[in-house]
């Protein structure tokens, strides 16, 4: 490797803050257009509207941006924050970091949450949130280092390209021999030369003493991180207590940590095993149940899918203490050790890999028609060190492969690759091509959107049936569930802000297997309860996980067992034990309702944020193709007729098909209307001037928004 | 012997975890069970003998994502 050579461009010298009741009460601003560092405070204000993370986050955007702006433009900020309880190395899940910007896939306000230690570590050094606008030519890596209270931005030279490398050697170089003291965020080159490019956040292993990497993978902030010019962002704090938090009531804090973390060690165990499998467990109960996306989601079961269930992975993964965050007792963040890819620039060097979890399983794999675990182990490290988002990759490279099948695009676009399903070689020659910025690769990592528009005018492909079985929405790929059979589903996707990614809503099998909310109000509240819900953890710096991945032994004797509200009362402890907030339940979504209503009209502001916004392809509703039908005939006949009240004898399925889709649109449009009311939305899907008068956020610019929108 | 949770059940040739749950008397519709390390769907609970000497976790799988 090169030798590092290090230019300081600019260097701040600041008196770190003491961390107060969760919060260090200022932020940090960096622009790369003209290297400016400035420190801004924090007001009462803006903690009590928009509370910390991803409140934070957006409140920077939204000043930062015009409606005009596009994802490349310097004005656009990359803006990452913790959170008022993250840091805490006593409450499991209490690591992780969000980061906003404006997505080049969708256009509009992207949010991805992310694990590893930079978070808290960029609040003890002093910010509560880093927000970086600007560009620059030089390659940069901006040093936040709260030991001896400097932010430098330095042209490094010499750096590889590659997440784990440049992670490793910037590691080894600010470490000064205790590389746990350092937190790495990265990209790679497939970042450079896709629009789905992740960052990659590290953490250090001191039992296995490597660097581990985990993702901020949704919408391209990789690919935002590169294009500004940026080769890393290093966080360098020291020793991490109880106390670096400052909470206001730390008996409290103790003894509501000790209740939760004791849970997880008793309850885990007898049910997901996921200090031991991670979320590898969902693999075959996902395809039991017919939800495992297979073959571009055209199907949700597999006879092969056992081939990449969790006692494969058990097998695979390292045994070992696997936390992203400190002290986190649910562990899940499990990896392979010496794995020796096959292919590509690490081929036949061992190599560790962090992963595979369930979306990889079944986006790298079964939604490929591919059943092969190493496999989706070398797709899995590439995805990481190439700085790829593995979901999007998936059901990016699922869409070539179906209209390849489908004969809308051939040999003669492919470079002569053959996209069949299944084919393992091509889909990591497609993955080493995006990483090069060459061949069809290079085309599969615009993501679906682009490549409906791509296929279409340049080589001809029917527009219309790529619209139906191209999964994205809003411009970003779906995450890896089947939603065809729940409605409530399809809204917890179609609805959510961003576009389809399951952390808003993740319904499927309480509405679905357990038919816990039969009626449309019922789905309207659940579209109501839980975004918000999962927004909070965004506000804090926290994983959801902890909440309903492991439940009280006796959570299915309460009302409301889908909410686990004992653990949300832990929360709410949790909560005001840190920040000195009194707080009930209904404070905390009350605290998300603001935020997640301020991100709705900040969509609105960059053009998007409307009813035709929340559209999602019909493959995600219900069978497009005959052969789709032809396959769970029986559930589809049976639906018609008894739901329906329609007489399918006598009509061939081309015509059934037809017939059931305009049933499932009329009732996902219903869906919507539902949801908006309850949400306090207009018809058109944007929040009415009472709702953001009632949360407080009837600011002047946001009146301006909702006023060019037709809301006064 | 065959043992959910706290209670302990006599063992039988064949006996599926269908048959268990009865016995149980446990309404909860329980959407998954792990016999060792083996993952069992409730569509196939009553198809999945449950081996002698075992235990049966229910899971009643909220969650996910």
């Amino acid at each position: 490797m090169a030798e590092l050579k290090v230019r300081e461009i600019q260097t701040l010298n600041y008196e770190r803050p003491a961390i107060q009741k969760g919060y260090a009460n200022q932020t940090l601003d960096v622009d790369l257009s003209d290297s400016k560092i400035a420190v801004k405070p924090v007001s009462e204000k803006m903690k009590e509207i928009f509370v910390g993370g991803k409140g934070f986050d957006l409140w920077f955007l939204w000043n930062a941006v015009k409606g005009s702006t596009r994802w490349s433009d310097p004005e656009n900020a990359l803006c990452i924050a913790s959170g008022p309880l993250g840091g805490t190395p006593i409450y499991p899940g209490s690591g992780k970091s969000i980061v906003t910007a404006i997505s080049p896939t969708t256009g509009s306000v992207m949010d991805s949450n992310v694990g590893g230690y930079f978070g808290p570590y960029l609040k003890f050094s002093g910010f509560d949130a880093l927000e970086i606008q600007g560009k620059t030519q030089v390659p940069t890596v901006i040093l936040i280092d709260g030991i001896s209270q400097q932010i430098r931005i330095l042209e490094v030279s010499g750096l590889p390209s590659d997440a784990h490398e440049i992670s490793e050697v910037l590691t080894n170089h600010f470490g000064q021999g205790r590389p746990r003291n350092i937190s790495v965020v990265s990209t790679g080159p497939g970042a450079k030369h896709t629009l789905i490019g992740c960052l990659n956040f590290s953490w250090y292993d001191a039992k296995r003493s490597k660097i581990r990497l985990k993702q901020a993978g949704r919408g391209g902030m990789g690919t935002v991180f590169a294009d500004k010019g940026l080769k890393a962002i290093v966080a360098r704090w020291d020793t991490v207590t109880t106390v670096t938090n400052n909470p206001v009531d730390e008996a409290t804090l103790k003894k509501v940590a000790r209740l939760h973390s004791q849970e997880i060690v008793d309850q885990d165990p007898k049910q997901n095993q996921m200090s031991l499998v991670g979320t590898a467990h969902l693999v075959t109960i996902m395809n039991d149940y017919d939800l495992l996306p297979t073959h571009n989601f055209r199907f949700g079961q597999h006879p092969q899918a056992p081939k990449l269930g969790m006692e494969v992975y058990r097998a695979l993964f390292d045994k070992g203490y696997d936390g992203c965050w400190m002290g986190c007792t649910l562990a899940c963040s499990h990896g392979v050790k010496d794995f020796v890819p096959a292919t590509g620039p690490q081929k036949g060097r061992k190599v560790f890999v962090d992963g595979p979890e369930y979306e990889t399983i079944a986006g790298c794999g079964s939604n490929l028609g591919i059943f092969d675990p190493l496999h989706v182990v070398e797709m899995n490290f590439y995805c990481d060190t190439y700085g790829l988002d593995a979901i999007s990759t998936g059901t990016s490279i699922a869409f070539a492969m179906e209209c390849f099948e489908m004969g809308l695009i051939n040999k003669a676009h492919t470079g002569g690759m053959d996209l069949s399903f299944g084919n393992r070689a091509s889909a990591l020659e497609l993955l080493h091509q995006m990483a090069r910025g060459e061949g069809f690769g290079k085309v599969v990592g615009q993501g679906v959107r682009r490549m409906k528009e791509i296929f279409c005018k340049e080589y001809g492909a029917d527009r219309a049936i790529m619209e139906d079985i191209g999964m994205e929405a809003k411009g970003l790929e779906f995450s890896e569930y089947m939603s065809k059979e729940s409605l409530a589903q399809q809204g917890g996707y179609g609805l959510a802000l961003k576009g389809p990614q399951h952390d808003e809503a993740w319904l499927i099998f309480v509405d679905m297997v357990h038919n816990f909310m039969p009626t449309f109000e019922q789905k309207a509240e659940a579209l109501h309860w839980f975004p918000l819900w999962r927004t909070w953890f965004g506000l804090c710096g926290l994983c959801k996980l902890p909440w309903n991945d492991i439940v009280p032994a006796d959570n299915k004797q309460t009302k409301e067992p889908a909410k686990v509200m004992r653990h949300v009362g832990w929360y709410t402890q949790y909560f005001s034990a840190v920040t000195g907030r009194k707080v009930e339940p209904a404070d905390l979504i009350a605290m998300s309702e603001r935020v997640y209503n301020f991100q709705r009209v900040l969509c609105l502001k960059m053009g998007f944020g409307r009813r035709e916004h929340d559209a999602i392809p019909y493959r995600a509703m219900g069978p497009v193709t005959v052969e789709e039908y032809e396959s769970r005939k029986e559930r589809y006949d049976k639906q018609l007729k008894e739901t329906y009240g329609i007489d399918v004898e006598g009509k061939g399925t081309a015509e059934k098909v037809k017939i059931l889709r305009k049933l499932r649109e009329e009732r996902y449009e219903q869906l919507k209307d539902a949801v908006y009311e309850r949400r306090g939305w207009t018809k058109a899907g944007i929040p009415t001037l009472d709702t953001v008068k009632r949360l407080g956020i009837d600011f002047p610019e946001v009146l301006d928004v909702l006023k060019a929108h037709g809301v006064a | 012997m065959v043992r959910i949770g706290n209670r302990e059940f006599a063992w039988r040739e064949g006996v599926t975890v269908a048959d268990l749950l009865k016995e149980l008397g446990d309404p909860y519709p329980y959407a998954v069970a792990r016999i060792g390390d083996r993952l069992i769907s409730r569509p196939d609970f009553d198809k999945a003998a449950v081996p002698n000497d075992s235990e049966v976790f229910l899971i009643p799988l909220i969650a996910g994502g």
